[in-house]
């Protein structure tokens, strides 16, 4: 079985960073590391684990967050490390003699000023173009910039092990979270056009069913089969015969489209939308994922539902769940 | 390799990848220094050509800038994969490839011959990253999603919102297709570090639904333990005192004394730390591109050539693999390498 980081001793220093966007944000790069074949030590402060009672917490006890980004990592182990993740301070007091460095900053190298996950959606500008444009700048669920930042951070350790020798790789959250967000930035760049929450542009939109939402999305080549699949004869009017137009009467689109959402199923409607290749799907809840036919058919949650590595390598998982099963 | 060569040098990628997810993918590798070849066909150039802003002058199929800012560093060839010829090119290219990159929809590339057991076999040092919405297999795997599909059906979009209602990114950041672009050349790179120790390559399938979900591991963890999921909206409960308020016709969160501004994109690109920062960089040629979300103290990472004109690498490529001169003009007369689409812009 593929296991592309076998003998690599990784330091995970996610458990003693200033500050939890870098801490969540080490935690996952080395999560990710464990699953290609490293092995991983996540050493503790005085203050023990900073995520053992963070939310989402377990019935039984404990985070599910710790145990998502924490299981199966040691505690202790033996110098030499191969690599080590963590932030500027850490780095210094850990791991001052290993080869490849991954330093997790605010902007950059040692430019660390107090931030949260928010304030950094909020600055990158991601955070104002989320959400409907009545309601407040939505933040994506979870810790979607700390983990974005993570996964960029082992892309990039990943790389200093291919190229070999002493690195430092340097992610900056604010950065990660500007490049998420490339197309609001890159369109005032060229265009001057800020994008804006509920832009009239943005016309995907979830929509209420009788048993929850779907995700009404949809491009310009899907509208005719749309238009067959609701049959309204509304839908011909002017004011929706083409892209434009229909910007213009979102409102009065949304409203013509309620009703036919609101009287269906997700699946019914999942299955019209997909039988005419239209990419609706249905809002899922985590708790339907876990009996969910697509994932069940790729293992794609492990034996206690921890989403695994999301990779098959020639047919097959390689995290440390397989290793163990193998 | 000099040691401050970056760390794909050498590597030679061939791209079929569209729109951002597999396009995405291969500029990163671009971008550590990877020589990518971007193959699109005349009958199906990348649908990012033509999403809005693409301008309706002559050549509209070069002005889209959301496709220029991603499809930087790298060569262009327009090759009719649907004719023998084409496909021929295509297997004569991948004989000297490291990375095939694609997110075709399923099944598009068997058409060509290329299904994973195929290309294993035929290409056995080949790093093939399949990208796409379910993964290669599975009841669901023919189900069409856009990014923010995959928000709906990874649940991610049933956790995010500030009222009641779920909330979809949509088409202005498209979630699951921007944090493929970070995980699937990671992945790559460590078929890559797993070939230098076997010397065989590997088949990747990447399902975005799936990471979209692993970027939720803990709620769905804690949903399988039997805890009720709770849809937080914009609280995080590392963070308790912050919040989001209104501040004239703006928003702002406070954090005790601290208040940080909701940026829009005019003042995001006026702020001194996206400046000096890395996320989006400029190409040689003057132009605002998608950047990169790291930097090495070593090695110098940048962001360098614009995006080619479509096909302007057919002659160049084609040479380099042996094709004649007279072969060339052979494939260019009957429409198997082009500078155009054969059809007009829809938008």
């Amino acid at each position: 079985m593929a296991s592309p980081l076998r003998g690599k001793r990784i330091l995970d220093l996610g458990a003693v960073c200033r500050q939890p966007a870098h801490g969540l944000a080490a935690s996952m790069a080395s999560k990710l590391c464990m699953a290609y074949g490293a092995e991983v030590i996540r050493p503790l402060g005085p203050s023990g684990e900073p995520f053992r009672a963070a939310a989402p917490l377990l019935p039984q006890g404990g985070s599910a967050l710790d145990a998502f980004l924490n299981h199966g990592k040691a505690r202790d182990g033996h110098v030499p490390f191969d690599a080590a993740i963590g932030d500027s301070a850490a780095l210094g007091e850990y791991a001052r003699e290993t080869t490849v460095k991954v330093r997790l900053s605010v902007y950059g190298p040692g430019e660390d000023p107090p931030t949260s996950e928010l304030a950094l959606a909020a600055l990158s500008g991601l955070l104002g173009i989320v959400g409907e444009a009545d309601d407040p700048p939505t933040r994506l669920a979870g810790h979607q910039l700390a983990y974005a930042a993570g996964l960029s951070a082992c892309t990039g350790l990943l790389a200093a092990f291919l190229a070999g020798g002493e690195e430092i790789v340097d992610v900056s959250l604010f950065d990660v979270a500007v490049w998420l967000n490339w197309k609001g930035a890159t369109g005032m760049l060229i265009e001057g056009m800020p994008l804006k929450r509920g832009n009239l542009r943005n016309y995907w939109q979830v929509m209420r069913a009788k048993d929850g939402y779907v995700a009404l999305v949809y491009q310009e080549k899907d509208w005719p089969a749309l238009c067959e699949m609701i049959d309204d004869p509304r839908l011909g009017d002017a004011r929706f015969a083409t892209t434009q137009a229909r910007a213009a009467n979102l409102v009065a689109l949304r409203h013509l489209l309620e009703p036919w959402f609101a009287a269906r199923s997700r699946a019914d409607i999942t299955r019209g939308a997909q039988s005419r290749r239209i990419p609706i799907g249905p809002v899922l809840a985590p708790v339907e994922l876990l009996a969910n036919a697509q994932y069940e058919a790729r293992g794609a949650l492990g034996p206690d539902a921890k989403p695994r590595l999301p990779l098959v390598w020639d047919g097959r998982r390689i995290d440390v769940e397989a290793f163990r099963a193998a | 390799m000099p040691p401050d060569a970056r760390p794909l040098s050498g590597v030679r990628v061939i791209d079929l990848g569209w729109i951002t997810a597999g396009a995405g993918t291969s500029t990163m590798l671009a971008d550590l220094g990877a020589e990518v070849i971007k193959i699109e066909g005349p009958g199906a150039p990348d649908p990012f050509r033509e999403w809005e802003s693409a301008a309706n002058d002559a050549d509209w199929w070069n002005r889209s800038p959301f496709f220029a800012s991603t499809n930087h560093d790298k060569r262009s060839l327009c090759l009719d994969l649907k004719a023998d010829p084409g496909r021929a090119v295509l297997f004569r290219l991948l004989e000297g490839a490291d990375v095939l990159v694609e997110n075709f929809r399923r099944g598009v590339l068997a058409s060509f011959g290329l299904d994973p057991a195929t290309l294993r076999e035929r290409f056995p040092r080949l790093v093939v990253a399949a990208i796409s919405s379910q993964g290669e297999t599975g009841p669901d795997r023919d189900m069409v999603s856009y990014g923010s599909t995959l928000e709906a059906t990874a649940g991610l979009a049933a956790l995010t919102g500030a009222g009641d209602k779920p909330v979809i990114t949509g088409r202005d950041v498209n979630y699951p297709d921007q944090v493929v672009c970070l995980f699937a050349p990671g992945a790559i790179i460590a078929a890559l570090l797993e070939r230098e120790r076997t010397g065989r390559g590997a088949h990747l399938d990447l399902s975005q639904r799936e990471l979209t979900t692993f970027l939720i591991g803990e709620e769905v963890l804690a949903a399988a333990a039997g805890a009720p999921t709770v849809r937080r909206g914009n609280h995080d409960p590392l963070h308790p005192q912050e919040k989001i308020v209104r501040d004239g016709a703006d928003w702002l969160v406070v954090n005790g004394a601290t208040r940080t501004p909701v940026r829009d994109a005019a003042a995001l690109i006026e702020a001194p730390e996206f400046k000096n920062g890395t996320a989006i960089g400029v190409t040689l040629d003057g132009r605002p591109a998608k950047g990169i979300p790291f930097r090495f103290g070593k090695r110098r990472l940048a962001v360098r050539q614009g995006c080619r004109p479509l096909g302007a690498d057919n002659a160049a490529v084609l040479a380099e693999i042996g094709y004649s001169e007279r072969d060339i003009a052979d494939l260019q007369a009957s429409g198997v390498i082009a500078t155009a689409p054969r059809r007009k812009n829809t938008v």
